[in-house]
């Protein structure tokens, strides 16, 4: 039966006229992400996982929108057309999906599906668009990271982090057209938010101030347009004369504070011979209450550590 | 001419109930809250307010040009605006007389000056009255932003803190840093001015909420504060704190309190003041 399938398939790929008979005309029309996870179920659930997902109907966009109210917010909580560089207008129908299916994979212009890959699909038309793969296709909403993105002139786009690359996977589940694809190479669609690593920052204690630099994000830390993620800088200072004093520091995108991508942030610590700071940094998404660690770090005043020379670096605790 | 005059009585009857040495702010009617965010986005009442205004308008303009067929429109448009918003809040309807929008609409449709003359100084003065009771106290309740939900981070304990709270930890690191100034504790002024620095730039995450331009940032939080709170850093890092540069600079960072605080430090107050 299944070979028979197979045959009967290929010789309907073949016939342009043939391939409109498999159109789903209601795929063209917009429709709500559960509707996508008919054929698309393993993306569809990654996606649920995502930010994306949530991003209409977030408590915190909620309060932060005061109940939508803030027309400005909207547009980027519920796309209409996702478009490189460009600002999306709000979406007019299932504004709850968020950042849904069709308002980054359909296009007005062309009636179809975009995406990464060139793929044969009878129930809707879909075309090959590298503008997927580019930074500047999330640029439209997340302005001010990819301006930050841009300034650090790395290599490594938006998508090689938040849209890790999960290997060749089926990118249809539904019977039996998963019988007629090939697996392709497949990018996470959970949108992973991230978390730096103790090894992506790095210290330097020079003249009573701490230089925290942050070495391998290639944007902000913390970074948002609108959100207020923040990160968090609590150093213990130990002097030689046994005084111990504190220092915090709170960074945020809103309050302009931040670990630019390998900008030292001078962090002043009281005035003191010190003979070694202990830092315990940590964050906080946008969405959540809850604080993680990021990493502890022992860093012992150059004089102390190496006979009067600059001490780099500071390693993990 | 003599019907502009007759609007423009209109426009200037909004206001306050005035008694003998004091000024009185009704609190607006809880059933006028359906239509103002975050109940509503479409301010519905508000809406109706500029229809009935363009609508008067719209029979003056008309009536001046001769064209009565446009003004009846208007006036047709008024009547219907006028007893729409009647229902619209319970605690309002004594305000509205609907009889006298149909006395409008017959003036109109007589073709009769005097007669519109009359009739709408009569439908103003139902406006006027509901606008010098209620108002103030609706603008300053519903158009200026609450303070009273909103809650900041305190940037040295890391504490979250309602906005009045906030207010008082930085204006009283502020307080601190002069004392200890004045008293010659450098240590501890140092600590308190870099605290006050610190809570003066994490007000920038409250104000962000509705200031999301460029040009409205720079109002607020522009390069003059920015440059003052560095300048102010950089006094307090030095081995010799130098008094009357410090004050001259917290000079400099009051004139950013003082503007935010014109804005909306009294709206914030009245608001607080109406909603006990």
């Amino acid at each position: 039966m299944i070979p028979l399938i197979i045959l009967l398939a290929f010789l309907l790929a073949g016939c342009e006229k043939l391939e409109s008979v498999f159109i789903e005309e209601d795929l063209l029309q917009r429709p709500q992400a559960k509707r996508c996870m008919d054929c698309h179920a393993d993306i569809y659930e990654e996606w649920k996982e995502s930010r994306h997902y949530h991003a209409w109907t977030s408590e915190q966009f909620k309060i932060e929108s005061e109940n939508y109210s803030k027309l400005k917010c909207l547009p980027c909580h519920a796309p209409h057309q996702v478009d490189p560089d460009k600002k999306p207008v709000l979406r007019a129908e299932f504004k709850a999906d968020g950042v849904s299916c069709v308002a980054c994979h359909f296009k007005e212009e062309t009636k179809s599906m975009h995406g990464p890959l060139k793929v044969w699909s009878p129930p809707h038309p879909s075309k090959k668009d590298l503008a997927y793969v580019r930074s500047n296709f999330c640029a439209g909403c997340h302005q001010e990271t990819f301006k930050e993105w841009r300034r650090s002139g790395t290599i490594k786009t938006c998508q090689s982090c938040h849209m890790p690359d999960l290997g060749k996977k089926d990118l249809i589940q539904k019977f039996p057209y998963y019988l007629f694809h090939l697996s392709k190479p497949r990018s996470s669609h959970r949108f992973p938010s991230l978390k730096a690593k103790p090894e992506d920052l790095r210290f330097e204690l020079k003249d009573n101030v701490l230089y925290i630099t942050n070495y391998r994000i290639p944007h902000n830390l913390p970074t948002a347009d609108q959100g207020d993620p923040r990160l968090y800088i609590i150093a213990r200072v130990y002097y030689r004369n046994g005084k111990v004093r504190t220092v915090r520091k709170l960074l945020s995108a809103q309050s302009k504070q931040v670990l630019a991508f390998r900008e030292p942030f001078p962090l002043k610590l009281p005035k003191g011979e010190i003979e070694e700071v202990r830092v315990r940094v940590l964050r906080k998404l946008a969405w959540k209450k809850e604080k993680d660690l990021i990493g502890e770090f022992r860093i012992p005043s150059p004089s102390h550590a190496r006979g009067g020379q600059s001490t780099q670096g500071g390693g993990p605790q | 001419m003599r019907v502009l005059r007759g609007f423009a009585l209109l426009v200037l009857a909004g206001g306050l109930a005035f008694g003998e040495n004091k000024v009185i702010l009704k609190k607006p009617p809880k059933s006028l809250h359906k239509y103002y965010p975050p109940k509503s986005k479409n301010f519905e009442f508000l809406n109706n307010m500029y229809i009935m205004s363009t609508s008067f308008f719209g029979i003056n303009l008309n009536i001046n040009e001769g064209n009565w067929k446009g003004a009846l429109e208007w006036a047709n448009r008024l009547r219907d605006t006028y007893k729409k918003t009647s229902r619209m809040v319970p605690e309002w309807k004594k305000y509205f007389k609907p009889a006298l929008a149909d006395d409008l609409v017959k003036a109109v449709k007589s073709k009769n000056v005097d007669k519109v003359i009359k009739a709408s100084k009569k439908l103003g003065q139902t406006c006027a009255s509901c606008h010098r009771d209620n108002e103030i106290a609706v603008k300053l309740v519903y158009h200026y932003p609450s303070f009273d939900n909103l809650k900041l981070e305190d940037p040295v304990e890391f504490m979250e803190v309602k906005v009045g709270k906030y207010m008082e930890k930085m204006t009283n690191s502020l307080k601190a840093l002069r004392i200890y100034l004045t008293q010659g504790q450098k240590d501890m002024a140092q600590e308190a001015g870099t605290n006050f620095a610190e809570r003066v730039r994490g007000l920038r995450a409250m104000c962000s909420k509705c200031h999301t331009d460029k040009a409205s940032e720079e109002i607020y939080m522009g390069k003059n504060l920015e440059s003052a709170l560095t300048k102010l850093e950089e006094l307090l890092s030095a081995e010799k704190l130098d008094q009357k540069a410090i004050f001259s600079t917290l000079d400099r960072i009051s004139m950013t309190c003082a503007k935010c605080h014109n804005v909306h430090l009294v709206p914030a107050m009245v608001q607080e003041a109406l909603a006990k």
